[in-house]
């Protein structure tokens, strides 16, 4: 612990945490839509193409982020498209373009000269390296996210329940839907520098999953996703100062027994009333 | 109160108007040349077998789906021109909820139907007033997780009344209901015809209530096989060719 305190005086670490909050506050944010509509394995996919958007930055010598960014949003968008025009199963279709888009990543990766040890960063993030630019982008989609999503709430709730029902109430279901994609795509994106493409959906998902078990009303659900998102990044960046233990897979640790620890307690809450 | 004289309220206008209507699932034309009107405050029901394009056609009239040919007019108008009129539209599909682990508690779902309207009431008058329409106010506070079926379907009925509207669409909405809560429905959709002029179109298996209970009958087996009051529409003779022999011979026996 005097260890972690010794580190927050060092700005790399500040970075850090209001990387970790944010990004668990963003991700727990979405996370709460994404289980719902069932898109983890979406962002899972996103998040693997990310590989490509990646070696083209390291390949063309810009910063990554540049290629990136639009790379995983044209991908996102992309892959919808793709869903919508076939009769193939969602599934399907994601596995088909994640092994299309891994393979040119690493066939990419193989091109780049020299020094190669990038590759561990990438999948496993480093948050330790975020600059202000991240933290930036993070913000920035953190409040356009929440304020679009928050402002047409009732409209994102109802196409999530039901999207014929949204449909003839007159919510634009499919532009509603690929917004969201575009979120979802920039989110990972700009979440894989500090956690990598392994351990990024952990973010999306587990803090919604959590909040599941905890609520059954929606607004607690979103809040206490979103809650946990930011709660697991303070606790894991603790953990990881400490203990020197890796940062992003401390946050995901912090997320899981998180999990393991809400779940046992709705078990025995359960078994409790029956008693 | 002023009388609303917005032509769109004028009841000699059809609230659905539809004409040659043709459907294809695939190269399969599952709604074939269907044409009807339904007039305001009335209520009518679309019978026919499993298959027989029901479902096709409800999702047809609401543009869930794309029509082959034929038109439909809602109010008098197409309905990609309804703007603002779609709120006068409650559609209340059979799978309204695919998930029950959804967290959402009653009043949240019923909030979702609620529209700001200038005639309307507050959201929570209107969400408590909504409830206790369908006998479901002491269900508020809780998950739908936690409801029976009937619950659950008196709850999204409530969130079908939650504004006022002008057209109810259920598709086969009574299906997980006890006999006692299907007829407490009909009793309540009377109502809204006779006091808000509501006009309700629905899908439905069951022949007795739908002969109690509505002015107008649509035999559908792929194209319109009958029309019209139930005493003459339900005859023996069009069930055998709606139904098909099968039908007609379970229906004398029992």
């Amino acid at each position: 612990m005097q260890d972690f305190l010794t580190l927050l005086h060092y700005p790399f670490m500040q970075r850090a945490i209001a990387a970790g909050v944010l990004m668990g506050l963003l991700c727990g944010f979405l996370g709460s839509f994404v289980a719902l509509r069932q898109l983890s394995f979406f962002s899972h996919a996103v998040g693997h193409a990310a590989l490509v958007g990646i070696a083209m930055g390291v390949l063309l010598q810009v910063e990554p982020t540049w290629t990136l960014l639009p790379f995983t949003l044209l991908f996102g968008v992309a892959v919808l498209y793709l869903i919508d025009q076939t009769d193939l199963w969602s599934d399907s279709i994601l596995n088909i373009v994640l092994s299309g888009a891994l393979a040119i990543g690493v066939i990419l990766t193989s091109f780049i000269k020299g020094y190669r040890g990038n590759l561990m960063g990438v999948l496993f993030g480093d948050i330790l390296a975020v600059n202000l630019t991240d933290i930036g982008l993070t913000f920035l989609l953190l409040v356009v996210s929440v304020s679009i999503l928050l402002a047409t709430l009732r409209q994102q709730i109802l196409l999530t329940l039901n999207q014929a029902v949204a449909k003839v109430q007159g919510v634009s279901v499919q532009f509603h839907r690929y917004l969201f994609v575009v979120l979802l795509s920039l989110t990972v994106a700009v979440a894989i520098k500090a956690v990598g493409i392994l351990l990024v959906n952990a973010f999306l998902v587990i803090p919604a999953s959590t909040a599941k078990l905890l609520s059954h009303q929606f607004k607690p659900y979103l809040i206490g996703s979103v809650a946990i998102g930011a709660f697991s990044s303070v606790i894991g960046m603790i953990v990881s100062g400490s203990l020197n233990f890796p940062s992003g897979p401390s946050i995901v640790l912090v997320q899981f027994c998180l999990f393991l620890l809400v779940f046992g307690f709705t078990k025995l809450t359960a078994a409790w009333i029956k008693l | 109160m002023t009388p609303d004289i917005s032509p769109q309220f004028d009841t000699s206008i059809p609230v659905i108007k539809i004409d040659g209507l043709t459907v294809h699932r695939g190269r399969y034309a599952a709604v074939e040349n269907v044409s009807f009107e339904l007039m305001p405050g009335t209520s009518s029901a679309i019978v026919g077998p499993n298959g027989s394009g029901k479902s096709t056609l409800v999702q047809a009239i609401l543009d869930l789906i794309p029509r082959t040919t034929g038109s439909v007019q809602i109010f008098g108008r197409p309905i990609r021109k309804l703007g603002t009129l779609r709120h006068d539209i409650g559609y209340m599909p059979q799978n309204f909820i695919f998930d029950r682990s959804f967290p959402i508690s009653v009043t949240e779902l019923v909030q979702l139907g609620w529209v700001k309207t200038e005639r309307g009431m507050s959201r929570n008058a209107a969400i408590t007033q909504a409830l206790q329409r369908v006998n479901a106010a002491h269900l508020r506070h809780q998950a739908i997780g936690t409801l029976s079926g009937g619950e659950l379907k008196r709850v999204l009925l409530a969130y079908c009344l939650v504004v006022p509207r002008r057209l109810l669409i259920l598709d086969e909405a009574f299906a997980e209901v006890d006999v006692q809560g299907e007829a407490d429905f009909y009793t309540l959709l009377d109502e809204l015809r006779r006091e808000e002029s509501w006009t309700v179109l629905q899908v439905s298996h069951d022949l007795e209530m739908v002969g109690r209970h509505c002015d107008q009958v649509l035999c559908l087996n792929r194209s319109l096989v009958c029309s019209g009051q139930p005493e003459a529409a339900l005859s023996p003779q069009n069930l055998l060719q709606t139904y098909g022999p099968a039908f007609s011979r379970y229906h004398h026996h029992h």
